[in-house]
């Protein structure tokens, strides 16, 4: 099962984690991004594994009340 | 000494917050930002929308120009756990402590949920947040956020986006009265600058604004407005109120007016 980012379906980085897939997504910075909701500090993405079905979110800056 | 809004031992000249939200451009925003003179601005954590790379990209780097200290929202989160980590995700982003705690409870008025806030409230105190939560004007709800180590509250005045102004006068009224010592910040609801000026009258201790400006008809004129009358609220205030009279007064000296002989009237009197 791939992996779930933003709502979109996309395939399981080489090595599974969170840092490989972010390379290889180059979102624009800046952002912060959670896990199954959880929030995922910058500091662990190369330790985070990711698992078929994992959804990630990526967030950035946008403009709010 | 200058009269300050100190948010959790920040000192700011200005008493607006401003919403950055619902501009028709981010150029005009930028210039309502001047207008206005904010404390701070409201930003918010949205994933990008297809195609909206540039856009979003756009916002911020303008924004950023604009130089002034954010206050990152958790708006539209309806739990406990998503107001958390959309906390957490913002004060790693936006590099702050301070949130706009929302936890909204109905969909339809937007309005807080007091039982999710205040559990969201004492678990972000404890990570070190300084947490502003967007509250309803209830008493014991505001004193539990206080225990709970929210140094600021957010009380609304109507429900967000609506521009209707102060709904409950007396409870925010009484919630000044009640909390003299807590900064009270007036979110939400409010549509002109005079429902501004009224609760700065009260002694509200600022106001956060967004709809009324960024949908004005000339949303640059509309926050200077704004600017102006929080100035001349906030005046009022310090200056003392007069108190309110049941009867007239004349203001004018009756001592001493024409067509009147107060000799005579005495004269008349003692006779009697």
């Amino acid at each position: 099962m791939p992996l779930i980012v933003n709502g979109h379906t996309t395939p399981m980085p080489d090595p599974p984690t969170l840092e490989i897939l972010l390379l290889a997504l180059e979102p624009q910075r800046p952002y912060a991004v959670a896990r199954n909701d959880e929030f995922v500090p910058r500091s662990i993405y190369h330790q985070c594994e990711l698992m078929d079905g994992d959804r990630i979110e990526i967030v950035h800056p946008s403009a709010g009340g | 000494m200058q009269d300050t809004l100190t948010l959790y031992g920040r000192s700011f000249t200005s008493r607006i917050l401003l919403g950055t939200a619902r501009y028709e451009s981010p150029a005009l925003l930028v210039d309502a930002i001047k207008a206005a003179n904010p404390a701070m601005v409201t930003v918010a954590l949205r994933k990008q929308i297809e195609g909206g790379a540039k856009a979003g990209e756009s916002f911020w780097q303008i924004l950023r120009t604009t130089n002034r200290e954010l206050l990152p929202n958790t708006a539209g989160c309806n739990t406990v756990k998503e107001a958390l980590n959309t906390a957490l995700m913002a004060r790693e982003l936006f590099e702050t402590d301070f949130i706009k705690l929302e936890v909204i409870g109905d969909e339809e008025n937007l309005q807080p949920d007091p039982f999710g806030l205040v559990e969201a409230a004492t678990e972000l105190v404890k990570q070190g947040f300084r947490v502003l939560p967007y509250c309803t004007d209830d008493l014991v709800v505001c004193r539990r956020l206080l225990d709970a180590g929210c140094e600021v509250l957010m009380p609304w005045a109507a429900p967000i986006g609506t521009g209707q102004g102060p709904r409950n006068p007396r409870a925010l009224r009484e919630l000044r009265q009640r909390l003299p010592d807590v900064p009270l910040i007036e979110d939400a609801g409010l549509g002109l600058p005079s429902h501004a000026c009224q609760v700065m009258e009260w002694g509200f201790d600022g106001v956060l604004i967004n709809t009324a400006v960024s949908r004005a008809i000339d949303p640059v004129r509309m926050a200077r407005a704004f600017a102006d009358a929080v100035e001349a609220g906030r005046s009022a205030y310090l200056a003392g109120p007069m108190p309110v009279q049941e009867l007239a007064v004349p203001s004018t000296p009756e001592i001493g007016k024409p067509f009147w002989d107060e000799a005579a009237r005495f004269a008349v009197q003692e006779t009697t």
